[in-house]
């Protein structure tokens, strides 16, 4: 897919989306499906935002069934919807519920009840039987429960979700952040945009604007001068260097923090912590996060803090609270907040969605075109729980092992530019062609470059020199992105820098530093 | 069987010691867990590139200029030249071509003009000082040279006399292997005739005046392809250091082994030390553990070369503690307080950047109030506290001149009092 650069001075739409997330684009394709015109800006890249920092859990529902039945009964409807239509972006781990010696067995009784009042399938096994399946687990938990967990690719999902809606015509505008809101009197009209990466301003004529901006959709209703209330709840994850466990391990008591393991892709992730932010563009890493996620892991996976953590990062949850005192609440449930403006403050055209989590971003996106639907001559019916992602239509569920497959024929065929994640040079050259980007940074959000043990010491100057080679940027574009990309990934080594993976940074140091020289480069 | 001295590491600092001691008469024994930095770096001897942001011109002019407590702070400028001198009087396999006096100018694969004090002759044709016209030569299918940007960011560099450089890929004969290393190019060229290939490939595409730049992959063995390609282009050719390993750094460890081998040190290589003995403030043995089980070695001296971070001499846990992981030695350069917290900006001054072991004149590491830990233990290369080495260009330099300082402090005869050792 191109990403399409608008020269275009203004163009027209039924529906207009504003972010680019799971939400977003959920929201574009649902309404390209129901055969409405539609265009998506994102200020930046798609999936930049809180999707492409969530821990990746496809939920079963299993961690809200005591807490927040509703919610627990959304995910594990959106749970079987995904792994038919998006099951290649979902490895079918399985969830493991255990407790571990800080937890109250008990809980597990109340965890069983709820698991069945929400119709979360959940099963009691044997603490041999899960030890044996999850050997790193602590071996003095004392109960152990099956759930169907499983791990979401949030870039394939978000991506398989913009293609899709491209092939029904709607139009995916990455890098394209909104200035303006226009207003027709007590109507919101369309939007103006600048093109991030050119400079250009064009206006979008819509007769819906759907705000899915997340934690950031306060920011968008202030432009059409409504009130939508979200807190931005940050929460911290650290990726290990491998599979320190193969299914979604949680701790079987009320949530709290870091008390999730999962494994993605080759990693494994722990998470999460939660504490407020006044703005969602600053997250800062604080030291206690980090030894609070060690110290849990700890406790779930004995000689976790010697292992080897390759990175860590904040993403956040967009939390609704509902200040204005309207009767437009039905449509706000627990997991997410459907919001008419027209309703609550008198400006019609224009919808917010936003709470929610990623599992559920199918059915925020059901819900708020379904709303807009009233707005555009009547009701049309949903089709994203029939509707395959491309890559998805015999439902085959991704394998870890998949790209290893598609090596295996010819083990030796082609140039392989980043070994830690088995990205070959054609796929690479393809990814750069089909997504028109020359930001090594979007490449890693893409193709997984650079995510691996070596956090990109070798495959970034291989990366930058194809670009280069290949016409797509001058040499001061090929030095700055592979500059820009050092600065980046730097943010989410240095808080977890300790062990082996400081020595991986000082021979990256080595690598870019002592025999590239890359500091003196010229831009 | 007992040693005179056991060198704990197999990078070039502790190949230099070990050879040096070898050389004036001792019974040396080399323990390393595996190979080290050689090859990994550029075979260059890196003495001083930089100063802060300036770029050096003399490194031997230049060290005067450095922080109190570098490691170059133990050795003279004298002792220096005469170590560089030494260095490539014992690699003449390699040709070795430079000084203390002035640096060159390499160009590095991203087409960076580094400061180097010496390089071997396949890569010292690089030298850009002089200006001039150059083509970079890529080959099709080789991932860790990229010759367009090279030319491209070379063409802007700043330079004392102007230079033209251009690209120029070629693709080389078929192989049953698509994806290759710079090692398994390098074995190419040693066994499958691919100096014929590039000699044919490159005679009516180069012009007279241009000099040639190659990915220093010319040979495993030796760098008879590179001496065979001069002679039939009748062009300058030099390699220029890709991405590790290093092809010239691995011939470096060859040259330096092979001395070594013949003047009767003992190599022995997965092996980790795990104690010492200990009486009286000296090092009796030296315990080593490999997969049957542990052997001490009594000695007289030990050099401790086991590198830095990047090679596991030095090691950051998760609370926040470093350690020194052999002999669990005080550190130097510590970050005040208890936590490390690294910059948020990558360029930035980093904590734990000068970490090591501090030292008196001899090379032995020193305790926090300047006494050496022990009296017969000295510390060389990356190990040692005081410099940004990759920030300098700066860690062969500081090896090859370590080494040979540590090993000149073992042969002092009869080492001095700790008290006037000291500075």
């Amino acid at each position: 897919m191109a990403t399409q650069s608008p020269s275009l001075s203004s163009l027209e739409a039924d529906v207009l989306v504003i972010g680019g997330g799971s939400t977003g684009v959920g929201v574009a394709r649902d309404a390209a499906l129901r055969g409405f015109s539609t265009i998506l800006v994102e200020r930046s890249d798609l999936a930049d935002g809180t999707t492409g920092r969530f821990h990746g859990l496809l939920h079963s529902g299993g961690r809200y069934a005591v807490k927040d039945p509703s919610a627990a009964r959304e995910c594990i409807a959106e749970n079987r919807i995904l792994r038919l239509t998006a099951a290649d972006c979902v490895e079918d781990t399985g969830g493991l519920f255990v407790s571990t010696p800080w937890d109250d067995p008990e809980y597990g009784d109340q965890f069983l009840q709820g698991c069945k009042a929400t119709g979360v399938p959940a099963e009691e096994i044997p603490v041999a039987e899960a030890l044996r399946r999850e050997p790193r687990v602590n071996p003095d938990i004392r109960r152990a429960f099956l759930v169907p967990d499983a791990a979401l690719d949030p870039w394939k999902l978000v991506w398989g979700c913009a293609r899709s809606a491209e092939e029904h015509g709607a139009r995916i505008l990455p890098y394209c952040r909104v200035l303006y809101l226009e207003m027709d009197g007590d109507r919101v009209v369309g939007a103006d945009v600048r093109n991030e990466r050119s400079g250009e301003e064009f206006r979008i004529h819509a007769t819906v604007v759907i705000n899915a901006a997340g934690a950031w959709a306060g920011q968008i209703a202030d432009l059409a001068r409504c009130t939508v209330n979200v807190r931005a709840g940050m929460g911290l994850m650290i990726a290990m260097n491998h599979r320190l466990v193969h299914m979604c391990v949680n701790r079987c008591k009320r949530p709290a923090d870091g008390d999730i393991l999962l494994p993605l892709r080759t990693a494994c992730v722990i998470g999460t912590t939660d504490v407020f932010v006044p703005d969602p563009d600053q997250t800062e890493i604080r030291q206690e996060d980090i030894d609070l996620l060690l110290d849990e892991g700890e406790k779930l996976v004995p000689g976790f803090r010697q292992a080897r953590a390759l990175h860590a990062w904040a993403g956040v949850r967009p939390l609704f609270e509902d200040t204005a005192k309207v009767a437009e609440t039905r449509d706000v449930t627990r997991s997410h907040a459907l919001l008419d403006h027209s309703s609550r403050e008198g400006v019609a055209g224009f919808l917010t969605i936003t709470g929610g989590k990623t599992t559920t971003f199918r059915l925020m996106a059901e819900a708020a075109v379904d709303a807009a639907c009233r707005q555009l001559g009547g009701p049309r019916p949903c089709r994203t729980a029939d509707v395959p992602l491309s890559g998805s239509e015999n439902h085959a569920l991704y394998q870890i092992s998949h790209r290893l497959a598609e090596r295996e024929p010819v083990p030796q065929a082609e140039e392989i530019i980043c070994e830690c994640e088995l990205i070959t040079r054609s796929r690479l050259e393809d990814t750069i062609k089909q997504r028109d980007t020359t930001s090594l940074d979007d490449i890693r959000r893409l193709l997984r470059l650079a995510m691996g043990p070596c956090q990109g010491g070798f495959c970034i100057y291989r990366a930058a020199g194809i670009l280069h080679q290949g016409g797509h940027v001058d040499q001061a574009g090929a030095n700055q992105t592979l500059l820009d990309f050092l600065e980046e990934r730097w943010k989410g080594v240095h808080p977890i820098l300790h062990g082996d993976q400081l020595r991986q940074a000082r021979l990256d140091d080595w690598i870019f530093q002592g025999i590239l020289d890359v500091e003196h480069v010229p831009v | 069987m007992s040693y005179d001295t056991v060198v704990v590491g197999a990078g070039l600092a502790g190949l230099t010691a070990a050879l040096r001691l070898s050389e004036r008469g001792q019974h040396v024994l080399i323990v390393a867990r595996g190979v080290g930095a050689t090859h990994l770096a550029p075979a260059t001897v890196d003495v001083l590139g930089y100063l802060g942001d300036t770029q050096v011109a003399s490194p031997a002019a230049s060290l005067p200029g450095l922080s109190n407590g570098h490691p170059y702070g133990h050795v003279p400028v004298d002792q220096l030249t005469t170590a560089l001198a030494w260095f490539c009087a014992h690699t003449a396999a390699l040709g070795y071509a430079g000084g203390p006096g002035e640096n060159l100018l390499l160009p590095t694969a991203l087409g960076v003009p580094k400061p180097s004090a010496l390089a071997p002759r396949s890569m010292a044709g690089g030298d850009l000082r002089a200006g001039g016209r150059f083509v970079f030569v890529g080959f099709k299918g080789f991932k860790d040279f990229h010759p367009t940007l090279i030319a491209a960011n070379l063409a802007r560099a700043r330079l004392p006399l102007s230079i033209e450089a251009r690209a120029l890929e070629l693709e080389p004969p078929p192989t049953r292997r698509g994806d290759l290393s710079g090692r398994v190019m390098a074995g190419r060229f040693d066994n499958e005739q691919l100096t014929d290939w590039l000699v044919h490939a490159l005679e009516h595409r180069v012009e007279p005046d241009e000099r040639i730049g190659v990915p220093a992959v010319l040979g495993l063995r030796s760098d008879a392809p590179w001496q065979e390609l001069e002679k039939r282009l009748q062009r300058k050719v030099f390699e220029v250091a890709t991405l590790p390993p290093s092809v010239p750094g691995i011939r470096l460890f060859q040259a330096l082994s092979a001395a070594l081998r013949s003047g009767g040190v003992r190599m022995v290589f997965g092996v980790t030390v795990v104690g010492a003995r200990i009486n009286a403030g000296r090092i009796e043995a030296v315990e080593v553990a490999n997969a049957t089980g542990t052997h001490a070695y009594p000695v007289t001296s030990v050099v401790l070369a086991s590198g830095g971070f990047a090679s596991g001499g030095l090691e950051l846990d998760s609370f926040g503690t470093t350690r020194e992981t052999v002999f669990d030695l005080p550190l130097s350069g510590l970050p005040e307080g208890h936590r490390v917290r690294f910059a948020p900006r990558y360029f930035d001054e980093q904590p734990l950047a000068t970490a090591g072991v501090a030292t008196d004149d001899l090379l032995r590491p020193v305790d926090g109030s300047s006494r050496p830990v022990y009296e017969n233990l000295h510390a060389a290369g990356a190990i040692l506290a005081g410099a940004t080495p990759w920030k300098e260009k700066s860690g062969t330099g500081i090896s090859v001149a370590t080494g040979y300082a540590a090993a000149e402090g073992i042969l002092v005869p009869a080492a001095a009092p700790v008290s006037e050792a000291v500075r």
